[in-house]
Order: C-alpha cells, then structure tokens, then sequence
C-alpha cells in the first residue's frame, strides 16, 4: 500500500522551438453526425419491458470504448437487458455486444468470438487493464449477475468473475443491484482496483406498481432501500479482495447510480464521486490510500444548493475552467436541472448550474450519459448529456418526454455554457430513449465522438464532424510502476499561447459506461504544446517539452 | 360579456334601465381593481337610479376593494336580503367574506351561489376558488372549466383554473391560463407572477422577466397584491446572476413576509453566492426561526447553515449542522416519477 517510493522528475525535450502562435481558437460550431447506418453497428437496447414497468427497464443501456485487440482504434461494446421476469438473455436481441472497429467507419460484430453474450440483467460496463498484461478487460455490472472477462490478447475473453471474486455479493451474500463501476488505483499500488456502484434492495417479489393501468410509469426509488457500494482491492494475482468495509465504503448506503473518479484536492490520491438517485450524492475523499471518508455533506456536493437531492444519474468529474481543479457534471430527471459542482480548490464546491447557463435548459430535460469533453478543440471541456426520461409512459405529463434529443453545452471561456444541440446537426436532434454515453476518438481524427445507448433504437455513433481547425493531441498513458494504463495520472498540458489545460486519465464517468483511456487536449489554434506535465499514481513527475500537436502520443511512464 | 351577464337579470330591468352600459362598466373597473375609476359613476347613478339594486351591489365591491369592509358589508347585505336568490350577489358577499378570511361564511356563500345559479361564472369562479383551498383539486377544476366555458372572459376563474395546473406542475397548462388572465386583467400582480414562475419551467426566460416585471408594475394594494413577486422575482434574478437586483427584491421580500422562511432561506443563499457570509448566517438563522416554512424543508435550512458555518471557519457550528444535515432524511416524493 506504498505510494510515494518512486519520486522522481524527468524532464524530456520531444521538439524545439515552438513556432508562434497567438491564442485565438476558433471557437466555432460543435457538429455532430449519427454514422450508424452503413457502420455494421445494428445494436438496440432492449430492456425486456414489461406492462407493468418494473424498476429494472429504465436502468440498462452501458456502453464501453476500448481498444481491445490493441490496434489502435477504439471498438464499442454495448450492455443489453434480458427477458423479464426471467432475467434470461434468451434470444440474440438480449445479447451484450462488442463490435470491432475496422478503422473505416464500419465495425464487425465480434461477440461470439469474443464471448462476450453474457448472462443475466447486465447494466454497466467499465474496461482496464487489471492485470497490467497490456490488454484491456471488461468488468460488467447487473442486476443479477456481475462479470469480469479478462482479455486473453487473441479476440478473445474469459469470464474470471469467481476466480477473481468479483461477484457484486455484498459480505452478507445477497447479490447487489450492479450499475456503474470504476477503475482506479486506490492505494496506488501499481495495480489497478475495482469500485462497483449498486442501487436499489429492489426485487420482482418487492416490486411495486406506479401510474395507471396502461400508462404505468417507473416507480421513484424512494420506495425501496438503498445500497451499498463495493470496493474491490486488487491483489495482484488475478484476485481481488472486498475491501468496502475496512475502506469505510460499504457504511453508506445510497442508490448509486453514475461514479466518476479524480484527484479532486490534489493530494495525489483518487477520490470517487458517487451519484445517488433521489438520494445525498456521496464524495469518498481518499484517506492517504488506506480507506474513504464520505464527505459530500462538507465538501457541499450532497445536494443542489439549494439543499434537496436530485434523481442522480450520470456523472463527469474533470476540470471545465482550466483552474486545475477537476469540477463535477451530473444528470438527473425533467424539473430538476443538472447539478454543475464547481470545485473552488479549497475543499468545497458550488453548485453553478443557473451562474453556468445550464440552470434554464437543463430543467427540461432529463440525461444518464454525461460527459465534460472539448468537443470543438478551442481548450475548454464542454458538456454533453445523453437525455430521455425514465418512464416510457413519462409522457402522460405534457412536459415530460419519453424520448428526448441529446444535448450539448458548450464552453464559453467565462464559465458560463450555451446549449448549441440544435446547431450541432441531425444526429443531435434524434429523440430517443438514450441511456448510457461513452466518449472518446473513434477515427483517431482528434475530435472526440459519442457514442450513445437507446432503448429500443439503434445506437448512435456520434462522429465529432466540428468544423473548426483548431488542433490537439491525445496522450495515451504507459505506466511501469503505475498501473499500466496509467489511471489516475494527472496531466496538465500548457499551450505555446500560455493556455493551461488540466485532465487525468480514465475510463470511468458517465452512466454505466466506459470512456477512452487517452486523455484528450483540444489545443485551438496552437501547433505546439510548450509543457506536457504528467503526474503518475506512484508519484512520478514526467515532464515533456515542445510537443508538436495533432498526434497521438504514447508516453511511458520514465 | 360583463354586459351580457348584466343585461340578462331581469329583476332589475324596471329599476336599472338605461344604466346597464355604465354597469357594466363599473362592475369591470372593480373587477380589474380600479375603484377610483368606479367612484364617480357610481355616485352619480346611485343619484340617477336611486332604486337599482346593481347599483348597491356595485357599491358593496367598490367599498370592498377600498378597503371599507363595514360599509361593504352593509351594502352586500342589503343587497342580498333585497334579492337572496342571486346568485352572483352571494358570489361577490362570499369573496368579501374570502378575504377577510371569514373563511366558512365564503364557504357556505360560495355552495349557495352555485346551488342557485350552476351556470353563473362569477359563482363557479369563486367555488372553484374555495374548493381549491380545501383541496378537493377535481371538482374545483371542473367548476373553474365550467365557468370559463360559459364565459372565457371571467379572470378569475381564468386564474383560479391556472393555480390548479400550477400545483400539478403543468406549466404548459398553467401558462395559457395566466396568459388569459393578464390579458383580461392586466392589473393583476397574482396572475403576472404565477404566470412568470410558469415561464421558467418552460425556458422562457424573457417572458418570465417580462411577466414579473409587469406584476411589479400593478403590485398594488388590494384584492390583487402578490406579496411573493419581490421573493419570486428575487430568485429568478438570482438564476440569471444579476446578483445585485436579486438582492434589491430579496430585501423587499424580507420586509413585506418576514415571517415566512423561505424569504431569509433565500437571501441567505444569495448572501452566499455574495460572499457575505456574515449576512448568510444571520438570515440562515432567521429562516431557521421562523416558523412558517413556505416550502423549505429543515433539510435546507441545516444544508445551508452547516455550508454558512464552514465558509466561516467556525467547524463546531460547521460540523452540528452538516451531522443534522445527514440525519435528515430527504424528503418522500411521490410514488411516480
């Protein structure tokens, strides 16, 4: 459980003399176009619905980016439902998927080879490489059955899950009601561990009925008990141990939804932030790698400002300001807004969704997926939620839909956002029952796409088709002492025009989902990026001078 | 149709001939909260038509709406003992007793009038007013749609339709009630500021600041004072950060309801995004006094002073409010989502 024990500073000139540039991106529309037709990607979510409307169909829909064959192209694999109540995957349309990415727009449904069907409810997805072997796995969470699969580096995968007792049964046995999980290293051990978010003590024998016959809506989950997450310590063999009760996790009980991680007081150790349902969202401030304190309460991101829990779903937690302090993005149901945590760097966030432009908008609408991402490239993170209400039935209620258009925010460099969906083109005007949203560079073009889970319509692959010429640079992390992946690594990239961005790298965010593992820098007009600074999980500080942008760049940590 | 309401009562067609036009004009400036514009009229018809009896009546509102409330009295009595079969004369008796808060004489007032005249908007409008405080919401919205289908000009009953799709949440609803409502009387502060909070919903933030701007204009004294447009508005400012006319109407709010909660809860969060962390705590605790809560929950009120307590440094305070703050269990909210 040793962190600090490889302290070093490495100092590495890639290119020199940076040409001049004048800080001056252009800030230009942010467009997006839905390729999923002539893509080979066919998926539809289905939830199994039934008359009734269970809890359980208005939860699936995870998605995950990972280069699982090591190609060099993110391949998507989607989470799917299963017949009710029977919680059977009994026909194809029940089937998880993982489709490869053939690097020219279309993709080849690899499920079978891959043996990744799956079994059961499944829900969320979250990719890493767990055993440092150089090959992302793919833990995915369910109802009633979570799974690991560990990439054997052929195509092919092996469900680990008993193995490597990662099971999602709580230390009383009961298997808990999985939906977003996180990769990160705890205690900065060089090996990456596993944080599960469980939701509802909910079951078809407990189930209530909400709404009318024939209009029956989801039920709120304030009707039925929470959960506890679940910490899993990664041992280093290719077993992990629950660790949620020493890690002080496993006391609070929540209806957790959405997780994202970061280092969010700069004490070189990562916390996790949990979205609860109607519920206090919970912030896990990382006790030195040796266990949590929960301090949502203090840190103010329980509740909205105005003191009273919104329906959490998706989360982000990433620096939107370039003040180095990685803020918070969460989605929740229609009259509520999304909550924007601004993170004020001295222990306490303010909750900025009205100051941030998103107050008005947002209240209409109702989001899972939720990403801070530079989709335009001009150096500031802007916003995406992937909307629809829970209930199919949500429209009995004249201001409630059912099938809603995504949305984006974007930044407007004063921390205030403008929603520009409706000029982001037609692939941002599709209403749909979306759910989960994973974000990341499909074409390897620099632009970071979407893609996006909907219940009972295809999923949509979002290509980023902004058309500014603003550049970039994606930096895909190598750890040695760290974890492989390098999660957990903050980043800080200082622009040749003096602009400082900070990011981390990660996979977890938004809801369900699993995002790209290169960390994305929009750049604007600037060709060269003066300083790359990266702060590994074990404590080193690697440093890169003068690196040209518009490249993906591949650094080991030294 | 204020006209054509009037010119239909037959009893007073001896009496009252000839007056009907500057009846009805009156009995519209009352509606619309100008008893001033009432006051000459009706001296020189009490003058010219010393026997009509819609001339008391008239007289009963415009004491009524002046404030006169024993003089009112004693004209709607003597306009109902003279005739005790209309309708529309128990209607306006029993909004009297509305707001002088006599609230089972209005009660009983209200179920008479309908009982003698189903059809008479101004006796709907006001049972469908006094249902909704009993919250029987269904039969009040039938009545109130009943009253507006004979006559879509009657405001109040546009309104009184309105507050009930408000408390459902249908602002879409809500708002083109509110809308009829300003439009046929645009002197009434209530109708501008429920219309602007339906506005906000909606995303029309420019018609809410244009809607609670015109209900500052009239917010005047009377049946159509809206105590809660300074508090309302305040907060909408608030949204939109225009910090300093928040705090303009916030401060007003806390002069004219300072025994409502949720007027020193606001300002004490606008006090917060102000830095003004002393002022915070001291309307925090205020709102924490108070015992009127208008709708701000004990799980607010220690959120926000455990926030106020850290900002100031003072971790004792900081720490007994953020523990109350988490023993607090959030509140229940209906079984639907």
């Amino acid at each position: 459980m040793t962190s600090r024990n490889c302290f070093t500073i490495v100092l590495v000139v890639v290119l020199a003399a940076p040409p001049k540039t004048l800080w001056g991106a252009d800030a230009g529309r942010i467009q997006f176009e839905n390729r999923q037709k002539n893509s080979g990607v066919s998926f539809v979510l289905d939830n199994g619905t039934l008359p009734d409307k269970p809890m359980i169909d208005g939860i699936p829909g995870g998605v995950a980016l990972l280069d699982y064959d090591n190609d060099g192209y993110l391949d998507v694999f989607f989470t799917n439902g299963a017949s009710l109540p029977g919680l059977v995957k009994d026909g194809e349309k029940f089937f998880n998927r993982l489709y490869h990415n053939n690097h020219d727009g279309t993709f080849t449904d690899v499920t079978d080879r891959a043996g990744l069907r799956g079994e059961g409810y499944s829900v969320g997805a979250a990719a890493a490489d767990y055993d440092n072997d150089g090959f992302p796995d793919l833990y995915v969470t369910g109802f009633d059955r979570n799974f690991l699969y560990h990439n054997n580096g052929d195509g092919t995968f092996t469900d680990v899950t008993e193995k490597a007792g990662v099971t999602g049964v709580s230390s009383t046995g009961k298997k808990l009601w999985g939906i977003s999980a996180a990769w990160l290293d705890y205690d900065n051990d060089g090996k990456l561990d596993l944080f599960v978010t469980n939701y509802l003590d909910w079951s078809f024998a407990t189930s209530r009925v909400c709404g009318t016959p024939g209009t029956r809506l989801s039920c709120s989950p304030t009707l039925y008990k929470g959960q506890p997450n679940i910490l899993y310590h990664n041992n280093g063999d290719g077993t992990f141990t629950d660790v949620s009760e020493p890690t002080g996790i496993a006391q609070h009980i929540g209806k957790g939804m959405g997780v994202a991680i970061a280092d969010y007081n700069g004490d070189g150790w990562m916390d996790i932030f949990v979205g609860n349902d109607n519920d206090r969202n919970f912030l896990f401030r990382n006790r030195g790698g040796k266990g949590f304190d929960e301090v949502g309460v203090e840190s103010f991101v329980a509740y909205t400002d105005n003191g009273v829990p919104v329906s959490s779903m998706g989360v982000d937690f990433r620096d939107w300001d370039n003040h180095g302090n990685p803020s918070l993005l969460v989605t929740a149901l229609g009259g509520e807004t999304f909550p924007l945590f601004h993170n004020e760097g001295n222990g306490f966030f303010s909750e900025d969704s009205y100051k941030a432009g998103i107050g008005f908008r947002s209240f209409k609408m109702s989001g899972w997926g939720a990403g801070i991402q530079d989709f335009d490239n001009d150096g500031y993170k802007d916003l995406f939620t992937a909307n629809s209400h829970v209930s199919e039935n949500a429209d009995v209620d004249r201001q409630q839909h059912y099938r809603q258009a995504n949305a984006v925010f974007r930044n407007l460099h004063n921390g205030t956002f403008q929603d520009v969906s409706s000029e982001a083109g037609p692939g941002m005007q599709i209403r749909a029952a979306h759910r989960g949203s994973a974000f990341g560079d499909l074409n390897n073009d620099g632009r970071v796409d979407v893609v996006v889970s909907a219940i009972g319509s295809p999923a949509e692959l979002l290509y980023n088709t902004s058309p500014s010429n603003n550049h970039w640079i994606l930096i895909r992390t190598v750890g040695v002492k760290s974890n492989r992946d390098g999660i957990g690594t903050r980043i800080k990239v200082t622009s040749a025009s003096g602009l400082v961005q900070y990011n981390h790298v990660t996979t977890a965010g938004s809801y369900a989902s699993s995002n790209d593992p290169r960390v994305h820098f929009g750049l604007g007009t600037d060709t060269v990026i003066k300083e790359i600074e990266l702060k590994w999980p074990c404590g080193t500080v690697q440093v890169l001078h003068n690196v040209k942008a518009d490249q993906i760049l591949t650094v080991t940590e030294e | 149709m204020l006209f054509a309401t009037f010119s239909v009562l037959p009893v007073f067609a001896g009496s009252c001939t000839g007056a009907e036009t500057q009846l009805a004009q009156v009995s519209k400036q009352l509606t619309l909260n100008s008893p001033n514009a009432a006051e000459n009229t009706l001296r020189t018809l009490s003058l010219s038509y010393p026997d009509c009896p819609e001339v008391v009546l008239q007289q009963a509102r415009q004491a009524q709406a002046k404030g006169n409330s024993s003089q009112a009295a004693e004209l709607f009595y003597r306009y109902t003992d003279a005739d005790p079969n209309d309708s529309r004369g128990l209607a306006y008796f029993g909004r009297f007793f509305l707001e002088q808060r006599d609230y089972m004489r209005a009660d009983a007032l209200s179920a008479a009038a309908v009982e003698k005249n189903p059809s008479d908007p101004a006796a709907l409008a006001l049972r469908g007013e006094i249902l909704i405080m009993k919250n029987q919401s269904s039969e009040a919205r039938a009545l109130l749609e009943k009253a507006i289908h004979i006559d879509p000009d009657d405001p109040e009953a546009q309104f009184q339709l309105g507050t009930i799709y408000d408390k459902a949440e249908s602002s879409p609803d809500a708002v083109e009630h509110f809308r009829k409502a300003v439009s046929l009387n645009p002197r009434d502060a209530r109708a501008w500021d429920y219309l602007a909070l339906n506005l906000e919903p909606l995303d029309d933030v420019d018609g809410a600041d244009h809607a609670y701007r015109k209900g500052l204009q009239v917010n005047e004294p009377g049946r159509y004072h809206d105590s809660f447009l300074d508090y309302n508005y305040g907060r909408f400012l608030a949204k939109r950060n225009e910090l300093a006319a928040s705090k303009q109407h916030l401060d007003r709010a806390v002069q004219l309801t300072p025994q409502i909660r949720a007027v020193w809860y606001e300002r004490a969060r606008l006090d917060m995004r102000m830095q003004n962390y002393e002022q915070a705590r001291a309307d925090a605790e205020k709102a924490a006094a108070c015992t009127q809560e208008g709708g701000i929950i004990d799980l607010q009120i220690y959120s926000l002073l455990g926030q106020v307590y850290a900002r100031l440094g003072d971790a004792a305070l900081a720490k007994k409010y953020m523990d109350l703050t988490r023993e607090t269990p959030p509140p229940v909210r209906g079984e639907n989502r």
